[in-house]
């Protein structure tokens, strides 16, 4: 029993919504009557994917969010307050430290400190949300340049997005009827990790290739997928035999009872059952 | 004379076959109004006979030990040429047993044929409707999935609302403070031996008890009599009665046949139907799984105790609950077995029905 | 066929030999799956070379390992040639023993004798020991 309440315990300190936790820091304390950029993020970062996933304000501003005074604010406490433009790329990439890598080494990167763009320009900071293709758009990429090199990528990319998508449902389904899915989530994760590199690499000519191979990629997997709904579909072709030729027997057997049943009221015709002789 | 007849001859002159086939088959009368819910005893027969040939089936590849039997489970489902079959058989198998079970314990009371002389009849077949439900507890732990391992959790937990006691019966029951290895060790055994084993035994008991007695007639028609109170043993014969063989064996075996076809559409058609999703995940002491409910045969009794604020008082309506079934022909002595002049017995009966379906389904949803 | 007619026992032959071949079916459709439930299963590595290291082999000694599902062994009676065989006594089956200091296997069950070749050096065995492939690649030892 003891035990038991030691892994309850464990259990609920570890599955704590931690937003919780994050209302109680003196940042959100102090900010959040704040007017302006001083109080507005606080506003932003709720509900953000970083707040979801427990990601709170000193995680990347650092600062000691326990004390309650100016001090949680001091650099001995790793302060590091709001990021100069050059420096967003390694704020960001204090987690997201392959993600920094594929951006510093693509043109965008390179042109940083030049007017190319960072982080923030494309994703935004405190509302930040799940990264998805739809990032690349009109809009957003035409503030610096055409948007036609963009849109080819997206396009191209946009094609193993889906498939990634649609495989991983497939698989998930998959498993609920019992089949063993682990290897193939595997396959398709690891397949999904090298894809995402490419989104930063801003590179027509790395996008084409490498989209290619991971087409490829995902083609043998989805044969895999494949042969598991042929599996599916072949046991239901079998179920439906069975069913028939079972049904068949029991309607057979009805209608031999039946015969027994004619004989019976033959020799004793319906109706008052007679006593015992 | 055919090479058959002198085998069966042969056999005859030594163990007199004949005779006893005549006397429990084409002599073996029943009576005329005999109805189709007496075919649910060899109903379930033969399903307890599929659940003892899949589960030795079941025992040539799985394997029980905690760090393996998940993996076993998922080879048996994944690897072996219809493994999966086998297995869903099982799983889908025992569902359909307990409501072959249900059913048949209530046209015994609809038809008030546990009175006497067949409260043994009746006390043997509680027994294994109990056992029954014990097979189906443990074999649920076997594969060791999420669903396996927090259900088992759930399930003994509920044995630490006994006072004084509580928390050692527990521990009993687990083998140790937690669902762990010596749980698997002693549910696997249990499972796989000492269960089944008293079943068989039991069922036995049972059958000869249906057969000493003699079936019960069918408390329906106009020439329906009670019989007087007895002071002897008296088997209950049928002059004039329909033969056992072939006339109502063919009605066993349609019947039969209709369960085949529930079972084998649910196996092909539906097979997850009694599995929920944690049942393919492998078992993790440390997380629980969202919204873990007990099989529905069991949610009366967990929904009975979370109604009452007390757990002692939950766990004791139930146990009183089975107790007064149990001990029913004990309770009820009236010889009257017509429905239709049982009006108090109608109601409860009902009623009985209804509360185990309203609290099955509050359990669901709740 | 349920022709009310009919009399009873003609319907009824017609129905048993109806059902006796659906029967037959059903039967099928049920061993079926179960002869092939119970097969032995094809091994990934049934046909797979098996690679040991050299240096488990002494010189002049015996190393037993498991080859496809069976016992077998390798000697290494000169320095660099090595002989893999079947270490299962032709006689009636039982394992042989390596004895270094006769320089032969000798099965325990009726006094067998082998040479480091596997063949019969004397009792019972009708055969030789079966010989196994063996390729030394490097320091590892390729049988099969």
């Amino acid at each position: 029993m003891a035990k038991q309440v030691i892994v309850l315990i464990l259990a609920s300190v570890l599955f704590a919504p931690w937003s919780a936790l994050a209302a109680e820091s003196s940042c959100v304390e102090c900010h959040r009557p704040q007017p302006g950029a001083l109080g507005d993020p606080v506003g932003q970062w709720e509900g953000s994917i970083h707040q979801r996933h427990g990601i709170n304000c000193s995680s990347c501003h650092g600062g000691d969010p326990t004390i309650m005074s100016m001090e949680a604010m001091s650099l001995e406490k790793g302060f590091l307050g709001v990021p100069a433009e050059d420096d967003i790329p390694s704020f960001c990439g204090s987690c997201h430290a392959g993600v920094m890598e594929d951006y510093l080494l693509s043109a965008h990167g390179q042109a940083l400190g030049a007017g190319g763009p960072h982080c923030v320009t494309c994703h935004g900071n405190h509302a930040v949300e799940l990264a998805s293709l739809d990032i690349i758009n009109r809009d957003l990429c035409t503030r610096c340049h055409e948007y036609g090199q963009a849109d080819e990528m997206k396009s191209a990319m946009a094609k193993v997005d889906d498939k990634i998508s649609s495989l991983q449902e497939e698989t998930r389904r998959l498993r609920k009827l019992g089949f063993a899915t682990e290897k193939i989530k595997n396959s398709i994760f690891s397949v999904r990790n090298q894809f995402h590199q490419l989104f930063h690499t801003v590179n027509v000519e790395t996008v084409r290739s490498q989209t290619e191979e991971f087409s490829q990629e995902l083609e043998k997997i989805d044969q895999q997928v494949a042969a598991m709904h042929q599996e599916v579909k072949n046991r239901k072709l079998l179920g439906g035999g069975v069913v028939v030729v079972l049904g068949a027997i029991c309607i057979l057997l009805v209608l031999l009872r039946k015969t027994y049943k004619d004989e019976e009221e033959r020799v004793h015709p319906p109706g008052p059952p007679s006593m015992r002789p | 004379m055919s090479v058959y007849q002198r085998v069966v001859d042969w056999i005859d002159l030594r163990l007199g076959v004949r005779d006893i086939l005549e006397q429990n088959l084409t002599h073996y009368l029943l009576p005329r109004n005999i109805n189709v819910w007496y075919t649910l005893g060899a109903v379930l027969l033969t399903l307890f006979g599929i659940q003892f040939i899949t589960g030795i089936l079941l025992l040539v590849y799985y394997v029980p030990d905690t760090g393996q039997a998940f993996d076993s489970v998922q080879q048996i489902m994944n690897e072996i040429p219809f493994g999966w079959l086998i297995r869903y058989l099982h799983v889908v198998g025992s569902n359909l047993i307990v409501i072959a079970l249900l059913l048949h314990m209530l046209s015994v009371l609809f038809m008030a044929a546990y009175k006497t002389p067949r409260e043994l009849t009746w006390v043997s077949g509680f027994l294994l409707l109990n056992l029954t439900l014990g097979l189906c507890l443990t074999g649920y732990l076997l594969p060791w999935s999420q669903l396996s391992f927090w259900a088992t959790t759930v399930a003994t937990d509920a044995a630490g609302a006994v006072p004084v006691i509580g928390d050692d019966i527990v521990r009993f029951l687990r083998g140790g403070a937690m669902v762990n290895e010596a749980t698997l060790g002693r549910f696997f055994a249990l499972h796989v031996m000492g269960m089944p084993l008293l079943f068989g035994l039991l069922v036995g008991v049972h059958l000869f008890c249906v057969r000493r007695a003699g079936i019960s007639r069918p408390p329906f028609g106009d020439g329906y009599v009670p019989r007087g109170p007895r002071y002897t043993f008296e088997h209950e014969h049928h002059y004039g009665g329909i033969p056992f063989f072939p006339n109502y064996a063919v009605k066993d075996a349609a019947v039969i046949s209709f369960f085949l076809v529930l079972l084998a559409a649910i196996v092909f058609f539906w097979p997850t139907l009694f599995m929920p999703p944690a049942g393919f995940e492998p078992a993790d002491p440390f997380t629980t799984p969202e919204h873990i409910k007990p099989e529905w045969y069991f949610l009366w009794a967990y929904q009975t105790l979370r109604i009452f604020p007390d757990k002692f008082l939950g766990l004791a309506v139930q146990v009183a609950a089975m107790t007064f079934l149990a001990l029913l022909p004990f309770i009820d002595r009236s010889r009257e077995r017509r429905p239709a002049r049982r009006p108090l017995f109608l109601i409860c009966f009902v009623a009985g029905i209804g509360v185990f379906v309203a609290l099955s389904i509050w359990g669901h949803y709740a | 066929m349920s022709d009310p007619s009919k009399s009873p026992p003609k319907r009824r032959a017609f129905l048993v030999t109806l059902l006796s071949g659906l029967a037959g079916l059903f039967a099928a459709a049920v061993l079926y799956p179960l002869w092939r439930f119970l097969s032995p299963r094809k091994g990934t590595g049934e046909q797979e070379k098996v690679r040991l290291e050299r240096a488990s082999v002494p010189l002049g000694g015996a190393h037993f390992f498991n080859f496809r599902g069976g016992p077998a062994v390798v000697v290494q009676p000169q320095a660099g040639s090595f002989i893999a065989l079947s270490a299962v006594c032709t006689h009636l089956g039982c394992v042989v023993k390596w004895q270094e200091e006769n320089d032969e296997f000798f099965c325990p069950c009726h006094a067998g004798r082998f040479s480091p070749r596997g063949e019969v050096l004397g009792g019972p065995p009708p055969q030789p020991l079966p010989e196994l492939n063996v390729e030394v690649e490097g320091d590892q030892i390729l049988i099969g």
